[in-house]
């Protein structure tokens, strides 16, 4: 039961647009498509009970909304009960012309919508009717793009905690890896939506530990790697497709490039202990640190570091500058562009957490300069993970509203 | 020129960047104060809703239960991670989950935790065989992963000193009954070990005491009065759960109300929502059901409002004895309730003396609806309030709907207002998110960096 997938109807990445515009074509053009079907069912449901007590005549009919439903949504279900009523056989008149009244409220539970009639003939008893039906999963679809410099992209919205994602190309279409507590589900396109093609479970001796953060790394001579504290997993290199995991306390890449710098993890922490192998020139021992992006130098690489105090490190392989008072977040990424240097740092920053944030920033000397307004998500970010190819990076947010885990991929953009 | 309007530009972006967000940081002691003094870490029977919460709160730090309950009542794994029913679910099947322990070091095998479950429920068969824990009934167990939600089914096995052990995130290093509980992380915890090092509860402390002390930073977390819906959100740091308590008036069964007139008449004349914009101070939700509407979506189909000429028909020219309506004394608000519902009892021509004393003809009684589960809630409402158990085959409003409205048709009880709890984290305190339906989980709330 745990982990399960269950988020298989998310919208796709590359079809979110395109979904969006005939979703938005369709919603305006054809208003009462969507919700008539929705309801239908359930507005016959209720006039079938209601003649079941009424008989065939003249009724007086009110509606009364005290749910999340919209004005739209209540005239549109107010017309299909009228439509289905006087299918039935009643004619919907005022009070004064009607041999008895139903009064019928639209209202809800966490679980599903409920619609009472309260009806009442003459002066028989007072009778309720109820039916029900399936609530949808609110607000777990795409946020809108914002035309920033940084700029977000929807991937795909899971009920359990997503670690880490990537997009791959592969024979018969692009694949989603998607990367949680207990497995890599790969997903593949169909119809706009990615749909699970096959789950590859991972087995574990070792507890992790709660905030538990994970990388997913795709790799040249198999498909990917996939760290999480205290194990390591590796895909098979041929079909099918498989994932072997072990205990491992070998030091996690911080870089794609599987050569680069390493780091530890602490295996029953959310952080790296600060040890790297190989280091960072001749720093072999930093900081306790939440994440590190690597920027580029002519002749050095200057590595930023999120410490677990809070601080900020810059480390160029012989000094450590800290910088105390940043009041940034715990996250880090370095993303490739086109724009600007050419290379930027991704940084989360709020401490509100029903709205976080990312700012992408420059350092063109030792002193950051931030170099896009910032984007905006519906909760924390709860991870952040450069792309392979370093061109852009996957952040992880846990929305606020919903509970649910949204993937996106973060790039960068040159101009408004 | 250029050079200091750079760095100035710099050191600005740098830092005009709001309130840093960090992932959670793991240490330190939180301090926590509760109403209730419980002389054991069990959950107590017969406790008043103060008891009860308080109680919960601590055995779900100390213990896990097989299943838990999302707020929408489905079942979700704990200690069990996959389960199944035979067709007319008399069997049910449970895979537990592996390696986990007690306190004490030992495993907590299925043998063990049939024994514990067996012990709670003696009309269950309970047995424990490699990784599976069946349970059998004679009747259908149909919200039986609602049941084993709830605190009681936690499993706490007795050490040899009689104390219960649990498997929770947090293992008791100290517990002095009635007035203070230390517990410290459990390292091997199978959800990984708590973001805290250290819980430190005092015991006994009144709602008063608990604000003053959170106000001088004397300590981390309270309960606190719930707020109204319109002031429980934006940065406030009071959380109020869902309605998750009935306030109502109950007629035990050797009352002198007697008459079916009276008690229906009394239902129609009471005005509750002053009751609940005055007294409770907007908190809570007038009703005449006993189960919160976002439980069912229908409880607007018994009607709230007062109607004290219909109540006078219904009495006619009847003489009515006075009768006695009793409250809780440790309850504060409940005097006044009980003053004002007789106040408005008076105007229907029904006589009601509010009173510790005498035979008691009508209580005014606060319940827990424990389970988000709308069939376990009834159930246990029922049996709080002296009715007959109700007969529900499932969750479905066609299911629930009659069986409520056959408890509420004799009016024995009134329903009056559906109340939600309300906890307050100090400033130092991280990521409180208390359950929408009342639970607490410290294991993932973490202190700021210095505070420790």
């Amino acid at each position: 039961m745990d982990g399960r997938w269950s988020g298989s109807l998310r919208i796709g990445w590359l079809a979110s647009f395109i979904f969006t515009v005939i979703v938005s074509f369709v919603s305006a053009f054809f208003p009462s498509l969507a919700s008539a079907s929705v309801f239908g069912d359930t507005a016959r449901q209720m006039a079938h009970k209601i003649v079941a007590a009424t008989g065939p005549g003249a009724i007086a009919l009110d509606i009364a909304n005290r749910s999340s439903l919209d004005d739209k949504s209540v005239r549109e279900i107010r017309s299909a009960l009228e439509a289905e009523l006087r299918t039935e056989g009643v004619r919907i008149v005022k009070a004064d012309e009607s041999m008895g009244s139903v009064a019928v409220t639209l209202s809800e539970s966490v679980r599903e919508y409920v619609w009472s009639a309260e009806i009442a003939i003459g002066a028989d008893e007072r009778k309720v009717m109820l039916v029900s039906a399936p609530r949808p999963q609110s607000g777990v679809g795409p946020a809108s793009a914002m035309p920033l410099v940084v700029r977000k992209s929807f991937l795909f919205a899971h009920e359990q905690p997503i670690l880490d994602a990537a997009l791959l190309e592969m024979s018969g279409g692009p694949r989603l890896l998607m990367l949680d507590a207990g497995q890599v589900g790969v997903f593949r396109q169909q119809s706009g939506r990615w749909e699970l093609e096959t789950s590859l479970p991972i087995l574990h001796l070792r507890i992790f530990p709660r905030d538990l953060r994970g990388r997913l790394l795709l790799r040249r001579d198999h498909l990917f790697d996939v760290y999480l504290p205290g194990t390591f997993c590796r895909s098979s290199v041929t079909s099918p497709l498989a994932l072997a995991c072990s205990d491992s306390d070998e030091p996690w890449p911080l870089t794609a490039d599987d050569g680069g710098v390493r780091a530890f993890f602490a295996p029953a922490r959310n952080f790296f202990t600060g040890a790297f192998s190989p280091g960072i020139g001749k720093v072999s021992n930093g900081p306790s640190f939440y994440s590190a992006a690597a920027l580029p130098r002519s002749s050095y690489m200057l590595w930023m570091l999120a410490a677990v105090d809070g601080s900020i490190h810059m480390l160029d392989g012989m000094t450590d500058q800290v910088i105390r008072g940043a009041k940034w977040g715990s996250d880090l990424a370095t993303v490739h562009s086109s724009c600007g240097t050419g290379t930027q740092l991704l940084v989360s920053e709020n401490g509100d957490p029903a709205r976080d944030r990312l700012r992408a920033f420059e350092i063109p000397d030792r002193d950051p300069i931030a170099a896009s307004t910032p984007v905006e998500f519906d909760g924390p970010i709860i991870a952040l993970w450069a792309e392979g190819s370093g061109n852009g990076a996957v952040a992880i947010v846990r929305r606020e509203d919903t509970g649910w885990y949204e993937a996106y991929r973060i790039s960068i953009v040159c101009g408004n | 020129m250029r050079r200091i309007a750079f760095l100035l530009f710099a050191a600005t972006s740098l830092l005009s960047v709001a309130r840093g967000e960090t992932r959670p940081r793991y240490g330190g002691t939180v301090r926590v104060m509760l109403q209730a003094a419980p002389n054991t870490l069990e959950m107590p029977t017969n406790a008043t809703p103060t008891e009860y919460w308080d109680s919960a709160h601590i055995v779900a730090m100390i213990a896990d239960t097989l299943v838990k309950t999302d707020v929408a009542g489905r079942a979700q794994p704990a200690l069990a991670l996959a389960w199944q029913s035979d067709m007319n679910g008399k069997r049910w099947q449970f895979t537990l989950r592996h390696g986990v322990k007690f306190h004490d070091g030992t495993v907590a095998s299925t043998a063990t935790i049939a024994q514990v479950v067996g012990s709670l429920h003696s009309n269950w068969t309970v047995r424990g065989a490699g990784d599976l824990l069946t349970i059998e009934c004679d009747a259908p167990l149909t919200s039986v992963l609602a049941e084993l939600a709830l605190p009681r089914n936690a499993i706490l096995k007795r050490n040899a000193g009689a104390s219960p052990v649990g498997t929770g995130a947090f293992r008791v290093t100290d517990f002095q009954p009635g007035r203070s509980l230390k517990l410290a992380a459990n390292e091997e915890y199978w959800a990984g070990r708590p973001f805290a090092d250290v819980i430190e509860i005092e015991l006994g402390r009144t709602l008063r005491d608990q604000a003053i002390a959170l106000e001088l930073g004397k300590t981390d977390l309270i309960e606190a009065l719930p707020q109204p819906p319109a002031l429980n959100s934006g940065p406030q740091r009071i959380r109020t759960s869902l309605p998750v308590e009935l306030m109502a008036l109950a007629v035990p069964a050797n009352s002198r109300a007697q008459d079916a007139r009276v008690r229906e008449a009394l239902a129609l004349a009471i005005d509750r929502k002053p009751i609940q914009s005055v007294l409770l101070k907007g908190a809570g939700d007038p009703t005449a059901s006993i189960l919160p509407n976002w439980m069912t979506g229908y409880s607007g189909v018994f009607p709230v409002q007062a109607n004290i000429p219909r109540a006078k028909v219904i009495l006619a020219e009847s003489r009515q004895p006075a009768l006695i309506l009793s409250y809780d004394p440790r309850d504060p608000q409940a005097q006044l309730i009980a003053e004002r519902i007789a106040l408005n009892a008076r105007e229907a021509g029904i006589t009601l003396q509010v009173s510790l004393s005498g035979t008691v003809d009508i209580s005014l009684i606060r319940i827990v609806l424990p389970s988000p589960d709308p069939a376990t809630s009834l159930r246990e409402a029922a049996r709080e309030l002296g009715l007959p158990q109700p007969l529900i085959h499932g969750n479905s409003v066609d299911d629930l709907y009659p069986a409520e409205r056959a408890l509420l048709d004799a009016h024995t009880v009134i329903p009056l207002i559906h109340l939600p709890v309300a906890s307050e984290a100090g400033v130092r305190v991280r990521n409180w998110q208390p359950g929408r339906t009342g639970d607490w989980s410290l294991s993932d709330i973490w202190l700021e960096a210095d505070s420790r």
